[in-house]
C-alpha cells in the first residue's frame, strides 16, 4: 500500500471520524472562543468575492461541488452560525458532501485563482478549511498518518530506512558519528523528500555538482511541509519550516539550491521570515549561473513541459528551459497540476488517477513529458505503470545528470515494504 | 439608531460616536468586515442610496442579459450582513459630511461619528450625450441600471441597439445585448474598442472576433445628435435617429451609453478634504482629514505602476482598501496605531472581461515610457502583447503591462494561467522597486 492508496471516506465515516474526535477532546485542536477557529480567513474571502461562478467552472472538483470558492467560505460561516456547539459544526460539516468535497478535493493548483476576477486567494481558504477540518476531526487518520513529515517516521523516511538509502554523510550541519555539525558551509542542498528517498543516487550526483560549483555543500534532509499543510496542519508545518531554517542558519549557507518548484516556494518564504539573508534558487537557475553543461544529450523526443502549480509566474520553466539549452518557446508546456497536490489522493483517488491522465494526454504520442517536480514525476510514473502511454517521463533533472529514477524498481519496493518483515512495523506506525 | 445632533453645532464625544461607512458596495461591505473581526464591537452606520443589500456590479451585464437571475446579484445574504451587526440606513445617501463636527448629513437627520468611510463608488457618466434629446440613454452600473436595460432588451420592439463608449463597460453592454438577441453597433470615439486598457494588437484581435459576432463598429466617431421620431409602423412607435460626427445617420431601437466613470462626492462641501481625482489617501486609506477614510472607486491610492496616487476602480482594489480602512479604524479606536503589514501598498489595474467566448486580459499599463519597448505574439489561438521599461539601472527591462486576447474562454485554461503569471511578473517587479 503507499500512501494514495486510500479508499473514499463516506459521510458516515466522516461523522464517526468527528465522533470519535469530540470524545477525545479533538485531534490536534486547541481551544478557541469560535467554534471555527479559522473563521477571519472565511469572511476576508467572503469579502472579495463576488460570486460569478468562474473558479466552478475552471475546476472538476468545484464542479463536482456545484460551489464556488466564495460558496466554501459561506458554508463554513453558515455551518457555525448554526451549531450549538463544536460537535454539532462537525456533524453539519460532515453531512454537507458537497462542502467536504470542495474542501478536500483541492489539489491547490491555483487554476481557480488564476481564473478569478479578483485573483482570489484560493490556497489560503482551503488550508484554512483544512485546519477547520484537522481541529474538529474530520479528516480521517488514514489519510495523513504516513505523512506526518514532521515525525521520525513518514512513508519516506521508513523507505529509506527499510531498503538502506544512507545520505547522513551530506548532512554536514548536523553531527552524526560521521562527522561534527559544520557551520561554514556555502550552500545548502534541499533535495525534498521524494527525490531523497527515490533517487539517492541522482540525489548525491546533484550534490557533487552542487558543491563542486558553490563551495561547501550540506544537504537539508527534510520535506517543506506540504504534505502536512495539505492535511490540516498548518501550524506543523511552520513549525517543520521553522526548523529547517534554524538548520540553514546553522550550517553558514548563504544560498540554498531546491529541486523543486514548491519546496523553493516554502524556502523561500521561510527564510523571508526568519530575516536569513539566504538566496534561495531553483536547481536549474543555480546550475545555469555556474555554466554547468547538461551531462547528457537532450532525448531526441519531443519534449512537452509540465509546468509546476508552484511555478505561479512561470519562471522557474524558463530557468529549467535555460538549463536545458531550450527555447521556452519551443516545447509544448501544459499547467496544472499532475493529481498529487493537496492530498486528494487520500480522499478520492479515482480523482488523482483522472487528474494525472487528464494532464498526460496533453502530450503527443512519442514525446517526453518533463516535470519540474519530483513529486509530479512520481504521479505521472504511477500513471503510467497503470495505464500505459507512448510517451515517457523525466524529472528535468534526470536529462541533465547521469542517474535516473527506476520507477518500476521504486514502486516494487513500495509495495514490497508492507508485505515484507517490515509490514507489520509500518502497519502499527502508520494505523 | 438615535439621532442627535441640532444643526451640526455641537461637536460629540467622537470616541463614543458609531463608526459611520458612506456607501454599501464592495468596499463598504468589507470595512465592516474588517471591523468586527479587528475586534470593533461599537456601533456601525452605513449608510446607502440603495434599497437592496449590496450587489455586485460585476454581475450587473449577466442580469441584463438574461443570463443570471435577480437574486444572484448579490454576494452576502441577509443572514452574513446580519452577522455584522450593522445599522443599515438604507434609501439614505450622504448628503454632507461636516468634519469639524464628525457628522454625516442626510436627508433623515445628522449622524455623528467618530471615525468615517467614504465608500460612495461611482455612477456612470453620459458625458456627451446630447442631454435634451428627450431620450435617457441605457446605463450599466446598479441593479436598477441593470434592471432598466433587461427589461429594455426583452422587449420584442427592441431589435437594434447602439452602444456608446469603448470601455470594458461598454463591451459588457455589447455581450448582453448579443445575449438577448440584438443586433449591435459600438460607436467609440478611439479608434480601437478597450482604448485605456488595450494596444491596438490585442483590441484588433477581440474586434474581429466581434465582428464575427455580427457586431459593427463606428469606431473614430462619437454621437452628435441623437431624435426621438414618430414611427407608426415601428413596434414601439418610435425610433431613435442618431446622427454620427462621420456625417452619417443611422436608426436604433435603444442607446447605451457607457462613457467612463465618476466618482460619487458631490456631497462634499469643496475645500473640506483633499481631492483631486479623487480623496487622496495614505496606505491606511485616510484622507487629509485623520478620522475620514475612503476606499474604492472614490479614492486616489498608490499606484505600482505609475508610482503615484491613483483611482483603480475595480472590485477587488475596493475589497482591499475597505479592509484596510476597517482594521486601520478598529486599531486607532482600540488606541492602537495602525502596522504596516495592515497597509495598503498599492495596486495595479488588472482586468478580466469575457464578451460571448472572447477573452481580454490586461494588467499594469499599455505606456511603455521613454525607452521602453512593446512586444507582440500572434498566437494561433491568442494574442499577447507585453509592455515593458527599462530596469532603474538602466540594464535591463521590466514588465509593466500586458494584453491577452484569446479567441476562447475557456475557465482554468491557458489564458487565464498566462494571464495570472505575468499580473504575478508586474507585481514582483514593481514591488521589488
Amino acid at each position: 500500500m503507499s500512501p494514495n492508496d486510500n479508499t473514499r471516506n463516506s459521510t458516515d465515516e466522516m461523522i464517526e471520524a468527528a465522533k470519535a474526535a469530540e470524545g477525545v477532546g479533538g485531534i490536534g485542536g486547541s481551544p478557541s472562543d469560535s467554534k471555527l477557529g479559522r473563521a477571519a480567513a472565511y469572511w476576508e474571502f467572503l469579502g472579495t468575492c463576488t460570486q460569478c461562478g468562474h473558479c466552478t467552472k475552471a475546476c472538476p472538483s468545484l464542479t463536482a461541488a456545484d460551489m464556488t470558492l466564495g460558496d466554501v467560505a459561506k458554508a463554513m460561516l453558515a455551518a457555525e452560525r448554526e451549531a450549538g456547539d463544536r460537535e454539532d459544526l462537525a456533524y453539519a460539516i460532515a453531512a454537507n458532501p458537497r462542502l467536504v468535497q470542495a474542501v478536500r478535493g483541492c489539489f491547490f493548483c491555483t487554476t481557480c485563482k488564476n481564473t478569478c476576477f479578483a485573483h482570489n486567494d484560493v490556497c489560503d481558504l482551503v488550508y484554512n478549511a483544512r485546519v477547520d477540518f484537522q481541529d474538529l476531526g474530520l479528516i480521517p487518520r488514514f489519510a495523513w498518518t504516513s505523512v506526518q513529515v514532521d515525525q521520525e517516521w513518514d512513508i519516506f523516511t521508513a523507505y529509506r530506512a527499510i531498503y538502506g538509502i544512507y545520505l547522513g554523510d551530506l548532512t554536514r550541519h548536523v553531527a552524526t558519528d560521521d562527522h561534527g555539525a559544520e557551520s561554514d558551509c556555502e550552500v545548502a542542498f534541499f533535495p525534498g523528500c521524494s527525490l531523497a528517498a527515490y533517487a539517492p543516487d541522482l540525489t548525491r550526483e546533484i550534490f557533487d555538482t552542487v558543491q563542486e560549483l558553490g563551495g561547501k555543500t550540506t544537504m537539508i534532509d527534510h520535506c517543506c511541509g506540504s504534505p502536512l499543510k495539505s492535511a490540516g496542519f498548518f501550524e506543523r508545518a511552520e513549525a517543520l519550516c521553522d526548523r529547517i531554517a534554524e538548520e540553514v542558519d546553522s550550517s553558514g549557507a548563504k544560498t540554498m539550491v531546491c529541486v523543486c518548484p514548491g519546496c523553493a516556494n516554502a524556502m523561500r518564504s521561510t527564510l523571508a521570515k526568519h530575516g536569513l539573508d539566504v538566496q534561495v534558487k531553483l536547481l536549474p537557475g543555480y546550475l545555469s549561473e555556474h555554466g554547468f553543461a547538461p551531462k547528457r544529450p537532450l532525448p531526441e523526443a519531443p519534449l512537452c513541459v509540465s509546468k509546476s502549480c508552484q511555478d505561479r509566474d512561470g519562471s522557474y520553466l524558463e530557468e529549467t528551459c535555460e538549463a536545458l539549452g531550450i527555447d521556452a518557446d519551443a516545447p509544448k508546456i501544459f499547467h496544472g497540476c499532475c493529481g498529487a497536490g493537496g492530498a486528494v489522493g487520500a480522499f478520492d483517488p479515482n480523482r488523482q488517477a483522472s487528474q494525472a491522465d487528464s494532464k498526460l494526454s496533453f502530450a503527443d504520442d512519442g514525446s517526453v513529458v518533463v516535470t519540474m517536480c519530483p513529486t509530479c514525476t512520481y504521479t505521472y510514473a504511477s500513471q503510467l505503470m497503470a495505464v500505459p502511454r507512448d510517451i515517457s517521463n523525466k524529472h528535468y533533472a534526470e536529462l541533465m545528470f547521469e542517474n535516473q529514477f527506476d520507477w518500476p524498481k521504486v514502486f516494487a519496493q513500495l509495495q514490497g515494504m508492507y508485505e515484507g518483515e517490515y509490514g507489520p512495523w509500518l502497519n502499527q506506525v502508520f494505523a | 439608531m438615535t439621532n442627535d445632533t441640532n444643526g451640526g453645532s455641537r461637536i460629540p464625544s467622537t470616541e463614543a460616536a458609531p463608526v459611520a461607512i458612506i456607501g454599501f458596495g464592495t468596499a463598504g461591505v468589507n470595512a465592516a468586515i474588517a471591523l468586527r473581526q479587528a475586534g470593533y464591537r461599537g456601533a456601525i452606520d452605513v449608510f446607502s442610496d440603495l434599497d437592496t443589500p449590496p450587489y455586485s456590479p460585476i454581475l450587473t451585464s449577466y442580469y441584463a442579459g438574461g443570463m443570471r437571475p435577480y437574486d444572484e446579484c448579490f454576494p452576502w445574504t441577509e443572514e452574513e450582513m446580519g452577522a455584522l451587526s450593522l445599522n443599515v440606513h438604507n434609501g439614505t445617501p450622504a448628503t454632507g459630511l461636516d468634519v469639524q463636527a464628525h457628522v454625516v448629513r442626510t436627508s433623515q437627520g445628522d449622524f455623528p461619528y467618530s471615525k468615517c468611510v467614504i465608500a460612495t463608488g461611482s455612477s456612470p457618466s453620459t458625458v456627451g450625450f446630447p442631454a435634451d434629446c428627450g431620450y435617457e440613454p441605457l446605463a450599466l452600473h446598479s441593479m436598477a441600471d441593470a434592471e432598466r436595460m433587461r427589461a429594455a432588451l426583452e422587449d420584442p420592439a427592441c431589435r437594434s441597439v447602439l452602444v456608446s463608449g469603448a470601455s470594458m463597460v461598454a463591451l459588457k453592454m455589447v455581450e448582453a445585448c448579443l445575449a438577448q438577441g440584438k443586433q449591435v453597433t459600438l460607436v467609440g470615439m478611439n479608434p480601437h474598442v478597450l482604448d485605456f486598457n488595450a494596444l491596438p494588437a490585442a483590441a484588433e484581435r477581440f474586434e474581429a472576433r466581434m465582428r464575427e459576432k455580427g457586431v459593427r463598429f463606428r469606431l473614430g466617431q462619437t454621437i452628435s445628435a441623437v431624435s426621438v421620431q414618430d414611427a407608426p409602423g415601428h413596434p414601439d412607435g418610435r425610433l431613435l435617429k442618431v446622427g454620427f460626427s462621420s456625417g452619417d445617420v443611422e436608426d436604433f431601437d435603444q442607446i447605451a451609453v457607457a462613457h467612463g466613470m465618476r466618482g460619487n462626492l458631490a456631497f462634499l462641501t469643496s475645500g473640506e478634504l483633499d481631492v483631486d481625482k479623487g480623496l487622496l489617501v495614505d496606505e491606511f486609506m485616510r484622507t487629509s482629514d485623520p478620522d475620514v477614510y475612503a476606499a474604492g472607486d472614490v479614492a486616489q491610492a498608490f499606484e505600482l505602476t505609475s508610482g503615484e496616487r491613483r483611482i483603480v476602480g475595480i472590485w477587488k482594489n475596493a475589497a482591499v482598501q475597505g479592509a484596510c480602512a476597517g482594521r486601520a479604524i478598529a486599531c486607532e479606536l482600540a488606541g492602537g496605531t495602525p502596522e504596516d503589514s495592515d497597509a495598503f501598498h498599492g495596486s495595479i489595474s488588472s482586468n478580466t472581461i469575457a464578451v460571448d467566448g472572447t477573452l481580454f486580459l490586461s494588467a499594469g499599463t499599455i505606456d511603455p515610457g521613454p525607452g521602453g519597448e512593446i512586444e507582440v505574439r500572434e498566437g494561433d489561438e491568442m494574442t499577447v502583447v507585453y509592455v515593458y521599461r527599462p530596469t532603474d539601472d538602466g540594464e535591463g527591462r521590466q514588465l509593466v503591462g500586458f494584453n491577452i486576447t484569446s479567441d476562447t474562454d475557456v475557465e482554468g485554461g491557458v489564458a487565464y494561467d498566462t494571464g495570472a503569471m505575468l499580473t504575478l511578473r508586474i507585481k514582483e517587479g514593481l514591488e521589488g522597486r
